[in-house]
């Protein structure tokens, strides 16, 4: 089924991951697996189950079989905090941020999730907590000013304009500190300018960051353009429909046949 | 083993179990179509009860025109509550803890309005004490009896209506996914008026039971919370867990009260819930909710 | 003036529940009904100890509320253990806070403490004789420094956690926020509280009975954070000491009040859920931006 496999230990990988909800079979029999630092495109009809992977990944599901490993070990079972700190982080394709918070804090709240000083300290504030305070103070501008919203940090998330919001939850999930980033639908609702904007901060992010990212996303522009020089995996009905670098996906006739296919523009 | 007492107990536990499920389903109805607790229901039920109460009290009506007027009351109440105080914030996606507040606040406005019109005195319905009945050698009170009955046909009854007509269908779905069954074509605001009418009917039936078993006071709402206590048990959202789950609450809780102590009846009833909770959260026959992301 | 420090102490007592509400509901998003039992547990507790042990004020008011902190976590572990999403919590505090009254009621003693069942625990030590500083002083004092405990709290990384579970538990919990810890310790720190707003109203009266702590207490309390406004302090201390000196002042108004306050619960959610002084933080930024007339250092 599937052409390229890493060569070393995949950093994430998924196999024969099954989830039921009811009667209905959302995910059926998935496989994939990522090399540590690649950049993979998760594409299909809508209601194949994309998002469904992402979450039995983060463990917002339950998956009713099949293995999720991380290098290795078995991440099943562990909540979705403590797979947050194991390095996994993700953004939502309904947007959900803490809108009630200003773009700094929720970019700070992800930082020290697990809180980085004791309970006392937290009474008394000692240099210790001042000093680690000011770390991710310091680090919470920083992200803000990757991803381009440093003049928006004290606005309330919840009123910034759609293309800010998303922005903002690539900053969040990025303030996790993560190794594997998941971004779902990352560049929905954006016209060309927009998308181009995010093609380039992403292929940023992933440079110099160097984080494993899994993308879901509908605009094939992003995706192939992402993806160049890596993998696509292609979903349908919960399953494994293809996979393989952009332009064998553009050519396979199944993938044609079942989504590429449905749409006259491919944008 | 004192057998006759024992049967006592149990017949007793089976009426007031009776009692509990009505109040169990009603407030598993509601939970299960909109994901929230009626913190009213009490306020509902004693309202229910004293509307029956005062019809016979003041106006001497008699007992059938008396339990009519508590349930229209009750459920004019009832959707009258739903339509200014839940629903323009269920319609605005208002996070649960603001519902809550605000059926809480309908619930202490209504408790303590009743409060405040008939005072705090214990009151009783003015029947005389009846004749126990004999069934099969166990002596059954008759007020238990008729609780039993009347609260089965009750049930009955509304599972005809939820299973058999198209309204209830639409309520059935809808507690699965209010979004897919307005897509469907369901009315959601027939659907509201409908549970919330059910809601009236059942928490004034409830009480009333409650008032002639026991007695009429503005706090005797109390007891809704071993209705969400059962409801619990038997699997938050399940309606057949809501009867079985007041049934054992009920015949366990008349043992203890029986074979223990009253006063501990209630914390047994608590420390119930806590062990639910501990082991067995999903409830007896509980779906679990998960969360659509 | 024997007035005024009445309304104080009285004020006090409950403005430290109500900071504990304000962290458990206003912050974290926890409906509690039954926070008056976390009341009662710090003031019985605090009466055993000063009265059968003797022990001094501040040992008395700690030990109260470690007390009701870990029967808190008793009743908050099962309720938020589970995955499930759901009102379990609010119908264990019910559930608690009816158990605790029906119990108290009913224990008349304990081996040789006669805690006196309904007719109550008496001849308590009185907070004037316990220290120095005339009772109300006291009362002021611990409220000062509650107050100031409870704002270092929710403006540190734990209360962010709180806040965040408050605003979209599930996106807080992929965010590595975790559940179970964060909202057991939010709950501990409002029991806590609780428990020394009971403690001192104990000593105030020399007296306690179930009855001070039942479900008008509570919603006393849940009024106090609806109407101030949630995530934040300054607004249910202003609405907690109104609370209590209101119906002290237009005593006519007294027996209206739960009504009043109910018809207004519904009104305040809504029009305006988050209250009078919602999201109002009390930090020095706020005050030099009142005092420089500094426009705000955000956007909108």
């Amino acid at each position: 089924m599937d052409s390229q496999t890493p060569s070393s230990t995949p950093i994430l990988e998924l196999r024969d991951l099954t989830v039921d909800f009811g009667g209905v079979r959302a995910v059926n029999s998935f496989n994939m697996a990522v090399a540590p630092g690649e950049l993979v495109g998760l594409i299909g009809p809508n209601g194949a189950g994309k998002t469904t992977v992402f979450n039995l990944i983060t463990n917002a599901y339950h998956a009713t079989s099949g293995q999720i490993l991380m290098e290795g070990k078995n991440l099943r079972g562990l909540s979705p905090d403590r797979l947050c700190h194991r390095g996994i982080s993700r953004t939502f394709q309904n947007i959900r941020l803490f809108p009630f918070m200003t773009a700094y804090e929720n970019v700070e709240l992800s930082i020290h999730s697990a809180p980085q000083y004791s309970l006392f300290e937290a009474f008394v504030r000692l240099p210790r907590a001042r000093r680690k305070q000011q770390e991710s103070r310091a680090r919470a501008h920083q992200l803000l000013e990757t991803v381009g919203l440093e003049k928006f940090a004290h606005a309330r998330a919840g009123s910034l304009p759609y293309g800010l919001q998303r922005r903002l939850e690539i900053a969040r999930a990025m303030a996790a500190s993560p190794r594997i980033l998941l971004l779902d639908e990352p560049a929905a609702g954006m016209n060309e300018d927009e998308c181009k904007d995010l093609v380039n901060l992403i292929r940023q992010i992933h440079e110099s960051q160097g984080y494993t990212i899994i993308m879901i996303e509908h605009h094939m522009a992003v995706v192939m353009d992402l993806c160049r020089r890596s993998r696509i995996y292609v979903m349908q009905l919960g399953a494994n429909l293809a996979t393989g670098g952009p332009e064998q996906i553009q050519n396979d006739p199944q993938v044609i046949k079942a989504y590429l296919g449905e749409r006259k523009n491919v944008h | 083993m004192d057998w006759e007492l024992f049967q006592q107990q149990l017949v007793s536990g089976i009426s007031i179990g009776a009692i509990y499920s009505l109040l169990a389903v009603g407030y598993a109805l509601v939970y299960s179509v909109y994901n929230f607790t009626n913190w009213a229901f009490d306020g509902f039920m004693v309202f229910g009860t004293f509307m029956g109460f005062s019809a016979i009290i003041s106006l001497a009506l008699p007992l059938w025109l008396a339990v009519i007027i508590s349930i229209c009351l009750t459920v004019a109440l009832s959707v009258t509550v739903e339509t200014t105080s839940y629903r323009p914030l269920r319609l605005r996606k208002a996070p649960r803890l603001f519902m809550m507040i605000s059926a809480m606040g309908v619930n202490l406005a209504i408790v303590n309005t009743l409060n405040l019109i008939y005072g705090g005195l214990f009151r009783r319905f003015p029947f005389e004490d009846l004749e126990p009945i004999f069934l099969g050698g166990i002596s059954i009170g008759r007020m238990d009896l008729i609780a039993m009955v009347i609260s089965a046909a009750v049930l009955v009854l509304l599972w005809g209506f939820l299973y058999r007509t198209k309204l209830g269908l639409g309520i059935l779905a809808s507690s699965v996914d209010i979004l897919t069954a307005s897509l469907m074509g369901i009315n959601n605001n027939a659907v509201a008026i409908a549970v919330f009418t059910i809601t009236g009917v059942l928490s004034s039936v409830a009480g009333l039971f409650f008032g002639m078993k026991y007695a009429v006071y503005p706090t005797m709402g109390s007891i809704t919370i071993k209705a969400m206590i059962a409801s619990i048990i038997g699997g938050l959202g399940s309606l057949p867990g809501a009867v079985i789950g007041s049934m054992i609450l009920g015949v366990l809780e008349t043992l203890v009260a029986g074979y223990i102590s009253s006063t501990y009846r209630d914390m047994f009833s608590f420390a119930f819930l806590i062990v639910m909770l501990l082991f067995l959260p999903n409830g007896i026959m509980g779906k679990s909710m998960e969360e659509k992301l | 003036m024997g007035y005024l420090q009445a309304i104080t102490i009285l004020s006090g007592c409950n403005l430290l529940a109500v900071m504990g509400m304000a962290v458990l509901t206003g912050y974290t998003g926890l409906f509690s009904i039954g926070h008056a039992g976390f009341m009662a547990l710090g003031a019985y507790m605090g009466g055993i100890l000063a009265k059968e042990l003797g022990w001094h004020l501040v040992p008395c008011l700690l030990g109260a509320g470690m007390f009701s902190g870990i029967i808190s976590l008793g009743i908050g572990y099962p309720a938020f253990r589970s995955r499930l999403r759901g009102d379990y919590f609010a119908i264990a505090t019910l559930g608690f806070a009816e158990a605790l009254r029906l119990l108290l009621n009913n224990i008349h003693s304990i081996g040789k403490i006669r805690l006196g069942g309904a007719y109550g625990y008496m001849d308590l030590p009185l907070l004037k004789d316990m220290t120095f500083l005339p009772d109300w002083a006291v009362v002021v004092l611990v409220c000062l420094i509650a107050l100031w405990v409870t704002h270092m709290f929710v403006t540190s990384q734990y209360g962010m956690n709180c806040i965040a579970i408050r605003q979209d538990e599930a996106a807080a919990q992929m965010m590595g926020v975790d559940l179970l810890r964060t909202k057991l310790l939010a709950l501990f720190v409002s029991a806590f509280l609780a428990a020394i707003g009971g403690a001192l109203l104990a000593f105030y009266f020399g007296y306690i009975n179930p009855s001070f702590f039942g479900i008008q207490r509570s919603s006393d309390l849940l009024a106090a954070v609806v109407f101030g406004g949630i995530q934040s302090l300054i607004g249910p201390t202003i609405t907690a000491i109104l609370i209590v000196a209101v119906p002290q002042l237009l005593l006519t108004f007294a027996i209206y009040r739960f009504i009043v306050y109910g018809l207004l619960f519904v009104v305040v959610m809504v029009f305006r859920p988050e209250g009078l002084f919602g999201y109002v933080q009390m930090n020095s930024r706020w005050i030099t931006r009142l005092w420089r007339r500094n426009p705000a250092s955000g956007m909108e």
